[in-house]
């Protein structure tokens, strides 16, 4: 069955490394639906965190796969549940959603995002949260039909346990 | 460490190859390449260039010399088409496991990206089929980047990669000095072997109906004597795929055939009969499994593999061992019983009795006044006495090849196994016969393979590279005429090939020839042809409907294997 499955690879920060994890994927046909990449508290050493539905058999041969690569340090593959999951949207408003009275100030505490920056035409808001309340109010705010632009980051990820002994990768790599 | 001298990017490119080892490269040179040649000119005393007639035959020759030798296979050529031209074996190289450095010229780092002249995106077009690659654009990459890259190819699970040289970088001056790679800290090439040893040998002492599957990683681990002690040990019987053919000698008691779609009766229906499968070095690709699902119902599965990918890729697994051929052999033999298992050699006896009496061919006959492939084969494994190297192309010459050859020695059957590659085996054999040039080499080809990389005559001509071309022509496209014959009720949709005079075209290229067609003349040809003192060019007409049997259809279990076209 296809669920959300999450992979999360320490990786050499070289070049060609992101092409050949999306390879993993393309070959497979499977859509990635968010990636994130980022150094990580290692100097050189990246953290990629990948997010697409797929089947628990495939995502394990995914894993393995992306493990074979060279530059690759670890791979694991976590289902959201697992993981402390959040993400970052940014959202353009019109200004006309203030329209109605009420402040900015208590509009923004309501939705539970923060005020960015405001112009005549409109209002840029932060949110931080789960892919599920980022979308929540997105959907919210296109049904009220004042959404103009909208923007999200990909997956911040620590898991409840740990990501794995990253530090300790020098000794193995299985 | 070596001293510091300053050269160009081509001589420290040149330097470095003969620190790894190179002694003989194939290529073709081109406008990106042209410095790189130019230093090369003043090598010819340390390295033999082998100009080929087109990339993809260097590529395919670099192949075929690393199989035989176990050495890794150096290929150069241009950028653009030249890069393009090498794909095709680099992709071969990918799924056989083969090591080869590739070596592409690019426009200089100045105008990537640009559209310019002969410039193509090789790094990202070779990325699925390399196991590493890498762009150099400044001459002080170049010593660290040959490192690596024979360090990635030749370890672990070896593979081809490819280091794409801009011009600029060829011809800049650097502080050279080399330093050979000995590790990466996110490669690891040598596992540790970290399964419980005793309890997968008390499983193999039970077992009652134990069959080794031997594949290509026996080879690669070099563990082919290993292979036989364990088996010998254990008194367990040994079948190989297609890619392991030659790891043990046909005349060992203990082996009993091959494996797969045109393997033999006795080891398919042995795998589907075993307690326990101990596969070694082997992928369980699916023309070895044949539907899945029915796949070995009743055995338990010891899959050792260097690679962890393969490890439940394509079957479940009972033990993964993750390990280095050799040293998971070396650990089982340990405890490991004799045990006598009658009924299950009486089994592999009556199976091979049964293909025996069942299959065309197996007896090596001519079918209606015809030279038959088959009997080609069986009278060819007679004449060179099993010492020769066999280099095949793809189709039903490679699979009577597979089916038929004999062999002593080891890295003697060399083929386009995982991606099938037709044009494979003129460029192979000679890229084989140029790395073990005291070995006799046979390249057996189709008319339609062939035809696909004939212009390497070219290369044999003026290399002076003594090897033995045998065609089998049956006019047809063989294979796909098989399939149309069995599955698609004999509609032969643009199989039948009308062929040139071959003769002519060997005469064209001073190779000596001879043209074949009555059965009573085929042994006298084949002594004539190993007599030969150069290449020598055979072509064989062959009786044009004859079948490759037996055949599990794709998809069938091997429990469905046919024996005829009845």
């Amino acid at each position: 069955m296809n669920k959300e499955y999450i992979i999360i690879a320490f990786t050499e920060n070289q070049v060609g490394v992101l092409n050949r994890i999306t390879i993993a994927y393309l070959r497979r046909k499977i859509n990635i639906e968010s990636l994130k990449v980022s150094e990580t508290s290692m100097k050189g050493i990246s953290m990629f965190v990948i997010s697409a539905f797929t089947t628990e058999q495939t995502v394990q041969k995914l894993a393995r796969a992306i493990n074979n690569i060279v530059e690759v340090i670890q791979v694991s593959y976590y289902t959201p549940d697992e993981l402390i999951t959040q993400e970052i949207a940014l959202y353009k408003i019109s200004s006309k959603f203030f329209d109605k009275g009420g402040r900015i100030d208590s509009v923004s505490r309501e939705l539970g995002a923060r005020m960015i920056e405001i112009s005549p035409g409109y209002v840029v808001m932060e949110k931080t949260g789960t892919r599920e309340e980022i979308e929540e109010l997105r959907n919210r705010l296109e049904r009220q039909g004042v959404l103009q632009e909208f923007t999200r980051s990909g997956s911040v990820v620590l898991h409840r346990d740990s990501l794995g002994d990253i530090l300790g990768f020098e000794q193995t790599k299985e | 460490m070596a001293n510091k001298t300053r050269i160009s990017g081509s001589d420290a490119l040149l330097k470095s190859l003969m620190a790894e080892g190179t002694d003989v490269i194939f290529g073709y040179p081109g406008g990106q390449v042209i410095p790189l040649y130019d230093r090369l000119y003043d090598y010819k005393d340390k390295i033999t260039h082998i100009l080929t007639r087109h990339e993809q035959g260097a590529a395919h020759a670099a192949q075929g010399y690393a199989r035989a030798t176990g050495k890794v296979g150096v290929c150069i050529s241009t950028s653009g088409p030249g890069a393009t031209n090498l794909l095709t074996g680099i992709a071969d190289a990918m799924l056989d496991s083969t090591p080869l450095v590739c070596i592409t010229g690019q426009v200089p780092s100045s105008i990537l990206g640009t559209d310019a002249f002969q410039e193509a995106d090789i790094v990202s077009m070779s990325m699925p089929i390399t196991k590493w690659n890498y762009q150099v654009t400044t001459a002080s990459e170049i010593a660290s980047a040959v490192a690596k890259a024979f360090y990635i190819a030749r370890s672990g699970r070896p593979g081809p990669v490819l280091i794409d040289i801009t011009k600029n970088a060829q011809v800049e001056e650097v502080d050279f000095a080399y330093r050979p790679c000995t590790g990466l800290r996110s490669y690891n090439p040598k596992p540790k072997m970290n399964c419980p040893t005793s309890e997968v040998v008390e499983l193999i002492n039970a077992s009652k109906r134990p069959l080794i599957l031997a594949g290509q990683g026996v080879k690669l681990a070099g563990a082919e004597q290993a292979l036989i002690e364990f088996a010998e040990i254990g008194n367990i019987p040994v079948a190989t795929t297609l890619m392991g053919i030659s790891a043990i000698p046909n005349s060992h008691p203990l082996f009993v055939g091959n494996l797969g779609m045109h393997g033999n009766v006795a080891p398919n229906e042995m795998t589907q009969e075993a307690d326990l499968l101990i596969a070694v070095g082997m992928r369980f690709s699916d023309r070895i499994t044949g539907a899945i699902k029915d796949y070995a119902p009743n055995a338990k599965i010891i899959h050792i593999d260097i690679d962890p990918a393969e490890l439940g890729k394509n079957l479940r697994c009972d033990i993964p061992v993750h390990a280095d051929a050799l040293d998971a052999l070396e650990a089982f033999k340990v405890g490991l019983k004799y045990v006598e298992r009658k009924e299950w050699f009486a089994f592999a006896k009556e199976k091979a009795e049964i293909e025996k009496e069942n299959v065309k061919g197996f007896c090596g006959e001519a079918r209606d006044g015809f030279i038959t492939m088959s009997q080609v084969i069986q009278k060819l494994a007679e004449v060179e006495e099993a010492n020769a190297v066999i280099v095949t192309d793809v189709g039903q010459n490679q699979m009577f090849s597979a089916r038929y050859s004999k062999f002593n020695q080891t890295r003697s059957f060399i083929t386009s196994g995982g991606l099938g590659t037709m044009g494979f085996g003129l460029p192979a054999a000679m890229g084989a016969k140029v790395g073990v040039p005291e070995r006799e080499v046979v390249a057996v080809l189709g008319d339609g393979g062939f035809q696909m990389t004939m212009q390497e005559l070219g290369t044999i001509m003026q290399n002076k590279i003594g090897v033995k071309i045998l065609v089998l022509n049956n006019s047809y496209l063989g294979m796909v005429r098989q399939w149309q014959q069995l599955f698609f009720n004999s509609r032969y949709s643009f199989t039948e090939l009308e062929n040139p005079d071959f003769a002519k075209i060997a005469a064209a290229y001073n190779i000596p020839s001879k043209r074949i067609i009555k059965p009573e003349e085929l042994e006298s040809a084949l002594r004539e042809m190993k007599e030969a003192k150069g290449s020598y060019f055979l072509e064989v007409a062959v009786f044009p409907q004859e079948n490759v049997f037996p055949m599990v259809p794709a998809g069938a279990s091997l429990s469905n294997l046919l024996m005829s076209e009845d």
